[in-house]
């Protein structure tokens, strides 16, 4: 292996020094529409396998220098047929191009690919013209309301949180509900960690026929990513992609100014605070990527990419900086018949993650209150605090420009991805593969609370002050595959087979601890915890460690295709996999997909479509939560005095426990004229046997949990995409594509008929549980009682729903059979909706991308807790929206504070033009400008409409959540707007693109 | 040559599917069946117990001194205390309001919570009894609590699953049923048949021993004085001569003292700025301080440790934000639990019990200054404690009510606190045996002698003559808030009654809780509820 790099490397300095050397020529030539003959402006040529090109000017002209050993030129329109042209001796070339024909491109699957008009599922390829454009965090991003019953949604603004991706919905219940991301072969890989500017393509399995093949990893669907790769027999070319942006918040909360504070009797403290805007900023954020692509020889080429990353947060001391590089190699061997593709990727990201709640603190922070101690209208030791102002005595409040300021949350995360296939032919139909992959993850994380900081500092504490908190955990996934593909010629129709192995490890520890009680403020001792006095008093030391098994999934696999004439489709695959997670009767589990498709336009011989398929896909996969250890029982030490130890039960196991299983059943319709392009898919997915960690009889087992597989969820859904020409002259096009999803979900069985979620927590709406999961009916549903005005002591009045003439409406008694509860709204949208516009005119393009999402509401906690004026806490802010009611003084939940959260938003906008720099040194440029959020319109009152498809839970006084709640957070209880939420942001980008 | 290449490649690849198979998981982090056999144990009588100490520790587990557990289901619900919603704060979904009007019902997380506690207690103390490593007094010390818990179970719920092997299902069976359960099992571990004056307790394998955190003999005794105290309640019949037995051998006996003079501990929450702070807490005080450890009135307790025996939060529960500056504690309290103003003016002025009981008035900070509350919403920045409260809900301000301090607050103490619990002490089992006495007499002033001997400890004068409301009302002042009074008020017909804001309960089914609906439906028609619910 290191051999092979020595000699990659090796190549790749000769060829930098050789590429100059090359031989060229000059050619020249003009592009026409073949209708009209008008010239064609901004049409691509490109020289074949050279990754060399050019645009067609205002003349439909082009001039490129050419290697001496080129052989053809490729020229490429959207909306038009692709045009190759062989190279002659000549120099001038007069090309025509035709408006129409489809091309079939190549569709990644598991394990191969597969010619699109093959495929008998829901399969989406997205190529990274199809990218959103700007200000990009996170690679999932990129695919934002471009596919058809996709969700990405990235609550805020957060440039350190993962976006929650959706496919179709919930998968499951307490298993991971994010598509397994598969890059270059590589399963189980991080979206987080990939420079945009690498991806060739993005394929997306939606359908459990297509994802079957990868078994209980698949089973939330599949996202593809293929990076880009050189090219045997090119030569070098060399790209730059920089971008410069500026982003700000988009929202904040309504709340009063310290005018309107004080005069609506709140504690005035003297001074006049915004916050908010004390604690946020205009962002500035800058991205480089680097990437040089070519062949070694004729048999082996590269491509090596280096990508630097510096995003801040609007928040004030958030942010990351990022590196990442990228090699992929590939290689022929033994008269072609053997091939070689080595990938790499290296990753090292330093998190400044910041303090989310200073957001919430600026909302609620008296606005009267002085940001410095010395500004305080009594006596106060600003000494103590590090020089700020705090209100002391009140829950759950902290002087947010003091956190901010004095405190550090910092990760550090390094990744190492390696991959390497090799594929052996032995023979021209029998080729046999091996796949060996290697990911590691170190992440460390270093939060310092010094001495003066109230916010887990303990300042107020005369002596124990100070703490520091480590967490560290790695993780090396590895993956070993082998897998053979035999292709059968059948006169006109093929046969394809696949049949292979997977061995999947995934091995995980962590530790943590945290101590505190430091000498003074003149270290950060966050990184000298020797220092800490809690060594001399162990009590206060907080540690604790985990070490996972070795958790394997072992999976045998295969799959036949069958095109018949073109015209029907076959597809049938099955795999068998076991986990160690279950009990050893149950470990080993069976999942079938089968597909069919017919093209119609090949059968009825229809003229006006190219491509007229129906098809119908089903699928069987399963899946299991991440918890390692599901069916065993799981005990705890109990130290007793002078070193005797006895344990107790923590969680009871369960023997029989196994595979949740999610079946689907896809039907679609693909149709294609000339200019149009549709896609309609109807699905229906029945997950059964979901496994939850429920409450069980406490009698029976001595504690009150275990893992069961406790119930049975459908959906049914709806996926729409058009495309169209809707211009294609020479001088001006516009392409507008639209999707359109909806679906719905069902709780078929469940062991509880009814039962209630989603805790809104303190202070003083614990037990108050808001979202309602009940048998037989649909997921998402806010349940409360329906507010009627203000009683005479300022507490809210409800309706008698019933009309029984009693009235029960405090929240725990929600599933009371007299209760006046009802539903307020559902969490989960109805319809959501991407449309792409993509006009060119000229060497100009403007590509306009709205996104909507319609139907879900969200419950606003911010006011479900603040806007009520309750009289005794009158140091924290009202929020103060146009909703307020007057008088109510005491906040109880109810339909007040549910709102629709209806939105539609330009979402992106970009307007780029493309520079011909002629022949010299700079091939081609292109700059753009890219604003991400510019209109967004919405009728609701927080800072952010978009739905919440995941709760992670409260945070209160201190607390902090951790990812984990908020990534793998509680799918049954969508809807939840919760106060800890990083505020959404609007930004400009200025990007340049040189390639050379 | 070639085709080596290929034959190697091949072999390889097809051999591999049958190289790893193998799906065993080996909880490597984790402890499970493995190593939980009972050779764990290393044995060693620690204080707790040894290979007991689980069994024990769920004392603190079971929510005998923190919120949302046995201690709040058992208090709130009385005229000691409640938890007042303030504006928003503390309205928690209605749960604390239900518990205190007595509207709780089934879905009641606290009423779950606790029975889920229980059992788990009790599945503890069923491994332990299934142990085969233990010897004879450890096996009847498990049995023993097993019975207290189980009397738990009965005092709240009343028909309850008897379950005495690990992981096995038993039926529900009624509150006679459960009650002769324990009795029984208490009866087994001292070796006699009944309880009577002349009992011999020379074969109960338990030790005499005055280990407070171990049963010993008078510590089974001390449980079987309550449950036949309140045998009426759960039974219909009245056990009030072994009820007054049981407590009266234990206090013959002459192992322990009332904490009267002469018995002080250091004062651990003195502020040396402020003079009116003793030195010594001493008599009533001393039996809760957080230096109660091996108190002379202590029988059988909880061990509470700030460090390794978690579980006490009362500083938490109790306190306003503010009274932080006071002990300097670790967290910031949360301002919950308050006692109302008519139990509070139950005491005489000059009655130790109420300055040890409750913090009143205003409050001064580790350096002598006032405590401040900068959200004050009383007109007054000085934090005050108000023993009247002005509403229960929605609106209580956030410095009324006496807070409960029996267990006392030490200075930089943490969220989890150091005293011990008292599940039987010297002080009760007094009027266990006046009370049991005076009933089975017929004439509340039979008791009258035990009676005034916590009121001489408590520095009050003598009772001439007692009736039923004085000898509940010395009882609720000696024993607040140490989850008695709920089971005193349903003993003395009380607990139906109205209260401040708190109406008369329509029926005495809320006498016992219901059967938590998670885990009727966990149960899967293995329970069922209640009369009532």
């Amino acid at each position: 292996m290191k051999k092979l790099f020595t000699q990659v490397l090796f190549a790749f300095t000769l060829i930098l020094i050789g590429s100059s050397l090359h031989a060229q020529r000059n050619i020249s030539g003009v592009i026409t529409d073949g209708e009209t003959n008008e010239a064609m402006i901004g049409a691509s040529v490109l020289v074949d396998g050279a990754d060399i090109g050019t645009i067609t000017d205002i003349d439909g002209s082009f001039n490129l220098s050419v290697p001496a050993g080129a052989e053809r030129l490729v020229i490429t329109y959207a909306g038009y047929s692709d045009q190759i042209i062989n190279l002659g001796d000549q120099s001038y070339y007069n090309v025509s191009l035709n408006a129409g024909a489809l091309l079939d491109e190549v569709v990644v699957v598991g394990y191969g690919s597969q010619s699109e008009k093959e495929i008998t599922s829901s399969v989406v390829k997205l190529d990274n013209e199809d990218f959103n454009q700007g200000d990009i965090t996170d690679a999932a991003q990129l695919m934002q309301g471009k596919v058809a019953g996709l969700q990405v949604y990235n609550r805020g603004g957060d440039p350190n949180a993962e976006s929650v991706i959706r496919l179709r919905g919930i998968s499951s219940v307490g298993a991971n509900s994010q598509p397994l991301v598969v890059i270059d072969g590589i399963i189980g890989a991080s979206l987080q960690n990939l420079d945009p500017n690498d991806i060739e393509n993005i394929n997306v399995l939606k359908d459990g026929s297509a994802a079957a093949i990868y078994g209980s990893r698949g089973s939330s669907g599949v996202i593809i990513v293929t990076t880009k790769k050189g090219k045997p027999g090119s030569g070098v070319k060399f790209s730059y992609n920089g971008q410069l942006a500026s982003s700000s918040p988009l929202n904040s909360v309504d709340i009063m100014t310290g005018e309107e504070f004080a005069a609506a009797g709140g504690t005035d403290l003297g001074s006049r605070t915004d916050w908010v805007d004390e604690v946020t900023r205009t962002a500035l954020s800058h991205y480089h990527s680097f990437s040089a692509t070519g062949g070694i020889g004729d048999q082996s080429s590269f491509r090596v990419s280096a990508n630097v990353r510096d995003a801040q947060g609007i928040l004030e001391n958030s942010g990351f900086d990022q590196f990442n590089t990228r090699l992929n190699f590939s290689s022929l061997a033994l008269n072609d018949k053997l091939s070689i593709d080595v990938n790499a990727s290296l990753l090292n990201r330093n998190q400044q993650n910041g303090f989310d709640e200073a957001l919430r603190y600026a909302v609620l922070y008296n606005p009267t209150a002085p940001v410095l101690g010395a500004d305080s209208p009594f006596q106060f030791n600003a000494d103590q605090f590090g020089g700020y102002f705090e209100t002391l005595g009140l829950f759950d409040s902290f002087n947010p420009v003091s956190l901010i300021n004095q405190n550090r949350n910092n990760g550090e995360k390094r990744e190492v991805n390696l991959g390497a296939l090799f594929g052996y032919s032995l023979t021209d139909a029998l080729k046999v593969n091996l796949r060996l992959g290697r990911q590691h993850t170190d992440f460390a994380n270093r939060i310092y609370y010094p001495t003066t900081s109230l916010f887990n500092g303990n300042a107020t504490s005369p002596t124990r002050k100070g703490l520091s908190e480590t967490f560290e955990e790695n993780t090396t996934f590895d993956l070993l595959e082998a897998f053979a593909t035999y292709l059968i010629d059948l006169d006109g129709s093929n046969l394809s087979l696949t049949g292979g192995y997977s061995y999947q490890q995934e091995n995980y520890n962590n530790f943590f601890f945290s101590l505190g009680d430091f000498p003074n403020n003149d270290f950060d001792f966050g990184n000298i915890i020797e220092a800490s006095q809690d060594r001399d008093n162990a009590g206060f030391i907080d540690f604790n460690s985990q070490v996972s098994p070795d958790q394997k999934i072992i999976a045998f696999f295969g799959r036949a295709n069958l095109n018949i004439n073109d015209t029907y489709f076959l597809n049938a695959s099955l795999r068998r996999e076991g986990s160690s997670k279950l009990g050893a009767e149950n470990q080993w589990g069976l999942f079938p997909a089968f597909g069919a498709g017919v093209d119609l336009a090949q059968v009825m011989n229809i003229g006006i479509f190219d491509r007229l398929k129906l098809r119908a896909g089903y699928g069987v996969t399963g899946s299991l939560p991440s918890d390692w250890g599901l069916s065993q029982e799981i005990r705890e030490v109990v130290n007793g005095g002078d070193g005797s130890v006895s344990t107790k039960l923590l969680r009871a196991g369960n023997p029989d426990l196994k595979w949740e299983e999610k079946a689907e059943t896809n039907i679609g319709i693909e149709a294609a004229t000339g200019k149009l392009g549709i896609t309609l898919d109807l699905y229906s997915r029945n997950i059964s046997d979901f496994i939850l960690s429920r409450e069980v009889d406490a009698a029976v087992f001595g504690v009150n949990t275990r893992f069961e597989n406790v119930g049975k969820l459908s959906t049914q859904g709806l996926e729409l995409a058009l495309d169209y020409d809707v211009l294609s002259r020479s001088n001006f096009g516009w392409n507008t594509g639209l999707v359109l999803s909806t679906y719905t979900t069902t709780l078929d069985e469940y062991v509880n008929d009814e039962e209630t979620r989603g805790n809104l927590g303190a202070p003083g709406q614990n037990g108050t549980n808001v979202i309602k999961v009940a048998v037989g009916e649909e997921l998402g549903q806010i349940w409360g009682p329906v507010f009627a005005g203000v009683a005479e002591d300022g507490s809210p009045l409800f309706e008698d729903l019933n009309g029984d003439g009693t009235i029960i409406a405090s929240q725990d008694q929600a599933l009371n059979p007299d209760g006046d509860f009802q539903t307020l709204g559902n969490g989960l949208p109805d319809l959501e909706l991407g449309w792409s516009n993509q006009i060119n005119i000229g060497a100009w393009n403007v590509n306009a991308f709205f996104r909507g999402a319609f139907g879900h509401s969200l419950v606003n906690t911010f006011r479900a807790f603040y806007e009520p004026r309750i009289s005794t806490q009158s140091s924290y802010n009202y929020v103060n929206t146009s909703k307020q009611v007057d008088g109510l003084t005491s906040a109880r939940f109810s339909s007040l504070y549910v709102e629709k959260a209806d939105f539609i938003k330009l979402d992106n906008l970009t307007i780029g033009r493309n520079i011909d720099l002629g022949s010299g040194a700079l091939n081609s440029a292109m700059v753009s400008l890219t604003l991400r959020n510019p209109i967004i319109i919405t009728s609701y009152t927080g800072t952010d409409p978009e739905p919440s498809l995941v709760d992670g839970g409260a945070e209160d006084n201190g607390e902090r959540l951790t990812d984990g709640d908020v990534g793998f957070g509680d799918v049954l209880a969508p809807g939840l707007d919760r106060r800890n939420n990083y505020f959404s942001s609007r930004s400009i980008t200025l990007g340049v693109q040189i390639n050379f | 040559m070639k085709n080596i290449y290929k034959y190697i490649f091949t072999l390889t690849v097809l051999s591999l599917p049958f190289a790893c198979t193998n799906l065993e998981e080996d909880l490597v982090g984790d402890i499970t069946t493995d190593i939980s056999a009972p050779g764990i144990s290393t044995g060693g009588e620690g204080s707790s117990g040894g290979p007991l100490s689980a069994a024990y520790a769920s004392l603190r587990d079971a929510g005998t001194a923190n919120h949302g557990g046995y201690y709040s289901i058992q208090e709130i619900p009385t005229d000691e205390m409640a938890i007042c919603a303030k504006g928003g704060d503390w309205f928690d979904g209605g749960i604390l309001i239900e518990l205190h009007q007595h509207t709780y019902t089934s879905v009641h997380d606290m009423v779950n919570g606790t029975w889920t506690q229980t059992y788990g207690a009790i599945n503890t103390c069923n491994e332990a009894v299934a142990n085969t490593s233990l010897d004879e007094n450890q096996i009847a010390q498990a049995r023993a609590l097993r019975a207290y818990y189980y009397w738990r179970l009965m005092d709240l719920y009343g028909r309850v699953k008897l379950i005495t092997t690990p992981g096995s299902d038993a039926p529900q069976v009624s509150r006679q049923e459960v009650f002769d359960f324990v009795e029984s099992e208490l009866l087994a571990v001292l070796g006699i048949s009944e309880v009577s004056n002349s009992m011999d307790l020379s074969s109960s394998p338990l030790s005499t021993d005055p280990n407070t955190y171990q049963i010993n003999q008078y510590g089974a005794l001390g449980i079987l004085s309550k449950v036949y105290l309140n045998s009426e309640v759960y039974t219909g019949t009245p056990r009030w001569g072994e009820a007054a037995m049981a407590a009266g051998y234990v206090i013959d006996s002459g192992v322990y003292q009332l904490c009267g003079e002469g018995c002080s501990v250091t004062n651990l929450g003195k502020r040396a700025a402020v003079d009116t702070d003793p030195d010594e807490l001493t008599g009533y005080a001393a039996v809760f301080a957080p230096n109660n450890e091996g108190n002379s009135e202590h029988i059988f307790s909880v061990e509470y440790d700030e460090v390794s025996g978690g579980g006490m939060n009362f500083s938490q529960m109790n306190l306003h934000y503010s009274s932080q500056f006071t002990w300097n504690l670790n967290s910031q309290p949360w301002n919950g639990y308050a006692t109302l103003e008519e139990f509070y003016n139950s005491y005489d002025d000059n009655d130790a019990r109420k300055t040890a009981n409750f913090i009143v008035g205003d409050q001064l900070d580790f350096g002598g200054s006032a405590v401040l509350d900068y959200a004050s919403d009383d007109g007054n920045l000085v934090l005050s404690y108000n023993p009247s409260i002005n509403e229960l809900a929605p609106n209580s301000l956030r410095e009324a009510g006496a807070r409960p301090g029996k267990f006392s607050f030490k200075q930089f103490g943490r969220d989890n606190m150091d005293n011990d619990f008292p599940i039987v002490r010297l002080g009760e089992l007094y009027l266990n045996r006046a009370e049991a006495m005076s009933r089975m007499a017929g004439d509340w002033n039979v008791g009258l002698d035990d009676v005034n001997v916590l009121r001489a400890r408590a520095g009050v004068s003598d009772f001439s003559s007692i009736d039923a409301d004085e000898f509940l009302a010395e009882r609720g002042r000696e024993m607040f808030q140490e989850c008695s009074r709920r089971v005193d008020l349903i003993r003395f017909g009380r607990y139906n009654d109205s209260w401040w804001e708190k109406p008369a309960d329509p029926s005495d089914h809320v006498n016992v809780f219901p059967i938590p609906n998670a885990q009727i439906t966990a149960a899967g028609g293995t329970l069922t509820q209640n009369e009532g619910y």
